[in-house]
């Protein structure tokens, strides 16, 4: 891959205004049914906008106020977040608060205007399992390694991962490995690449990738990627662009990265863009969303595409983002 | 980050312009879905729960199911007890009346006098029966059969929007949701007919996509619960073993069946009593079973992980001792010495399948670890020569065999490059 976007030939040229210009357009279609349908989605949406935004050296394309203005409109006073105001705390969308809020820097607002880090951690730290250390998504009990995850990501941003039983929550991980060196939603269940990425992140943010089975996870991992240069995200099952994310991103923290075509894989993500109106979405000529674009341009990155901002494999925010909150 | 609900999947892109006619039709849609979203969150935010909001409720989740906030509402509905006049709501549209009355063979909707002390009595050992005991346990019936019915009608209520969203989180979790309310409302032998119901449901959705693995962990869920002393239940491997079975002769490229049976087997043998031969029996049929299997397909990965994990069973006893159990490291390596012979003989009917060549690599090199010796001279070509195979046959994972050619130093041999 040429480190210059001008050399690439037109199938291979991101199409970098078209994204932004995406991205910034997503809150403006309040005219359209879909708006309202996924508004439960809105806070995690910001977070994926914003990230792509970052991602593509663009982050001022969204206002900054209007930002923290927002994210601070959704918290509860049980310090977790709802997806937009009026919508219950959960623990996906308070995680997503978290990051925005990491990423344009302002921790120190929700401080001094929202209900401050000790309070969110709190929450976060309430939702843990006592007896077998995963995390429940809410109040309601859904448990997932997907919450667990959220939980170390958020936590460590803010400083708090010791609110926690860490060593609880590593044993439920270990709990859901599997012989194929993967790892399932709880204990008993399939691997799964997006479980996988939540797991080895949990265990990356813990220093306790010992646990991890690199060769036979790296492994499972490289043979993700099928003809078409696309990654699935279990055996014999279809190409999506999100794992171009969950599975890169794995072999990335256990260092495997090179075990699969990085070249047919930027070539595929860049066949699911709309060059014209922008977005990337799981297939070619599918619908784009917001989701699949993130999740696209933070592989790009990984995959050292030219004129993206370098990702952090283990957060999905810049990676100057997390060397600033984490002190790195 | 966050789960994928509410993202586009698999839906052809357009060119994203609507007419007129489309955007008046989007504006009405949204007029009346925010209409219902704020009727609900007015009732909510005076704090009330009660039966009218279910209606409204019910609407909004037919319209979007992803509203997680909405399922939490009704959560609180009916941990507040306002149940009954939202019940009938529901119940009487549903053909699910009907079916309630077969079931507990009276209408829930209309008063019933109990049959029987033990039929109503949550725990009726040494109750002197009285008039004040019974007038209470005719209440905590006439509670039981409300809540029965609320339980009963919430879970028709998600089915259909299950089938069309198999995918949703939220509805697979508060499903789970009703069901505990299940265990914590009801006498054991009605929470367990009802939970028996759920066996059904997850056969039913895992009949439409053999992968779904919400439905793969909602079944383990169900059964985990079935078998438990709550439910007064007890085993079900061998049915659940069964299950996988008819999975994997319906498709054999179904993983998500190999893997179940795989979790399986451990707990079958200890429960059978299996002594070390019946253990070993057990290992050759599923080596056997495997065997066909890859004769037919092999291609399929799916196959190979389950021959993996039957073969990681030889090499690493102390971890996964459950068929290998009593085998001497002898034993253990003529086992697996078949396994090679046999996999060599898939090389007659296909030369150009690459996971041949990697099981071939991957088993020899386990060969010299359980024997605790380097590859021989014969073996070491053979290495060589599957590798250049495997990079010739695979080149996307060209670094994986550049790593384990530099790992193993197999580079000065060269290959068939």
């Amino acid at each position: 891959m040429p480190q210059n976007f001008d050399q690439l030939p037109e199938e291979l040229q991101l199409a970098t205004s078209a994204h932004v210009k995406y991205v910034q357009s997503l809150d403006t279609r309040k005219d359209e049914y879909d708006y309202w349908l996924t508004e439960h989605l809105r806070l995690n949406g910001l977070y994926w906008g914003l990230t792509s935004l970052h991602l593509l050296g663009r982050p001022d394309a969204l206002p900054r106020a209007e930002t923290i203005d927002f994210v601070l409109s959704c918290q509860h006073d049980s310090g977790g977040f709802g997806a937009a105001p009026g919508h219950d705390a959960h623990m996906l969308s308070t995680v997503s608060a978290v990051q925005i809020l990491a990423m344009v820097d302002a921790f120190d607002e929700l401080e001094t205007r929202g209900k401050g880090k000790a309070q969110v951690g709190k929450y976060i730290a309430s939702l843990q399992n006592p007896q077998t250390g995963t995390f429940a998504g809410d109040e309601w009990g859904e448990e997932d390694t997907r919450f667990l995850y959220g939980a170390f990501n958020a936590l460590s941003l803010l400083g708090l991962l010791h609110l926690v039983d860490v060593e609880k929550a590593i044993n439920h991980i270990a709990a859901c490995a599997n012989f194929d060196g993967g790892y399932g939603v709880s204990p008993g269940a399939e691997s799964h690449a997006g479980q996988i990425f939540t797991c080895v992140a949990a265990l990356t943010i813990a220093g306790r990738q010992d646990l991890v089975d690199k060769g036979r996870l790296g492994r499972w991992l490289s043979e993700r990627q099928i003809a078409g240069g696309g990654l699935n995200g279990r055996p014999e099952k279809k190409e999506d662009v999100c794992y171009s994310w969950w599975v890169l991103s794995s072999l990335e923290m256990i260092g495997k990265t090179h075990w699969i075509d990085k070249d047919q894989l930027i070539a595929f993500i860049l066949r699911c863009q709309d060059p014209e109106r922008g977005g990337i979405s799981d297939r070619p000529g599918d619908m784009v969303d917001v989701w699949h674009t993130v999740f696209g341009l933070a592989g790009l990155s990984l995959l050292q595409y030219p004129g993206l901002q370098p990702v952090d494999e283990v957060y999905c925010m810049p990676k100057s983002t997390t060397a600033r909150v984490l002190g790195r | 980050m966050a789960d994928q609900g509410g993202s586009q999947h698999g839906i052809a892109r357009t060119s994203r312009v609507r007419t007129e006619e489309q955007k008046k039709r989007d504006l009405e849609r949204i007029k009346k879905y925010r209409e219902l979203e704020d009727q609900v969150r007015s009732h909510v935010s005076r704090g009330d729960y009660s039966p009218s909001v279910f209606q409204l409720t019910s609407k909004l989740l037919r319209l979007n199911p992803e509203y997680y906030t909405i399922w939490n509402t009704i959560g609180w509905v009916i941990m507040l007890d306002g149940v009954l006049e939202y019940f009938s709501y529901r119940h009487y549209n549903t053909i699910f009346h009907q079916l309630l009355v077969i079931v507990v063979g009276h209408d829930p909707a209309r008063p019933r006098v109990p049959d029987s002390w033990e039929e109503c009595a949550p725990d009726a050992s040494g109750v002197r029966k009285d008039n004040n005991i019974e007038a209470a346990t005719a209440a905590a019936a006439a509670a039981e059969q409300q809540d029965l019915s609320t339980i009963k009608t919430e879970l028709n209520f998600t089915i259909p929007l299950l089938l069309e969203s198999p995918k949703c989180y939220w509805i697979w979790s508060y499903r789970l949701w009703i069901l505990q309310q299940a265990i914590q409302r009801l006498r054991s032998p009605l929470a367990r007919q009802i939970w028996e119901e759920e066996l059904g449901l997850a056969s039913k959705m895992l009949g439409k996509d053999r992968r779904n693995f919400h439905a793969w962990g909602y079944r383990r869920h169900v059964v985990a619960q079935l078998e438990s002393a709550t439910l007064q239940g007890s085993s079900m491997v061998e049915a659940e073993f069964a299950y996988t079975e008819r999975m994997i002769n319906t498709d054999l490229s179904n993983f998500s069946a190999w893997h179940s049976r795989s979790k399986l087997i451990p707990r079958l043998l200890e429960e059978r009593g299996a002594d070390d031969a019946a253990r070993r029996a057990f290992l050759d049929e599923e080596l056997n079973k495997i065997r066909e299997a890859l004769n037919v397909g092999p291609e399929d990965q799916s196959l190979w992980y389950y021959h993996q994990f039957l073969v990681l069973n030889l090499v690493y006893p102390d971890k996964h001792p459950a068929m290998t159990r009593g085998l001497t490291t002898q034993d253990r390596v003529a086992y697996l010495r078949r396994e090679v012979d046999e996999i060599k003989d898939l090389l007659e009917d296909y030369t150009d399948v690459k996971l041949i060549y990697e099981g071939l690599f991957e088993y020899t090199l386990y060969l010299c670890q359980l024997e605790g010796r380097q590859p021989d001279t014969g073996e070491r070509a053979d290495l060589v020569a599957w590798l250049g195979k495997l990079k010739r046959l695979d080149p996307m994972r060209n670094g994986r065999w550049a790593d384990l050619e530099r790992e193993l130093g197999l580079k000065e041999g060269g290959g068939e490059e």
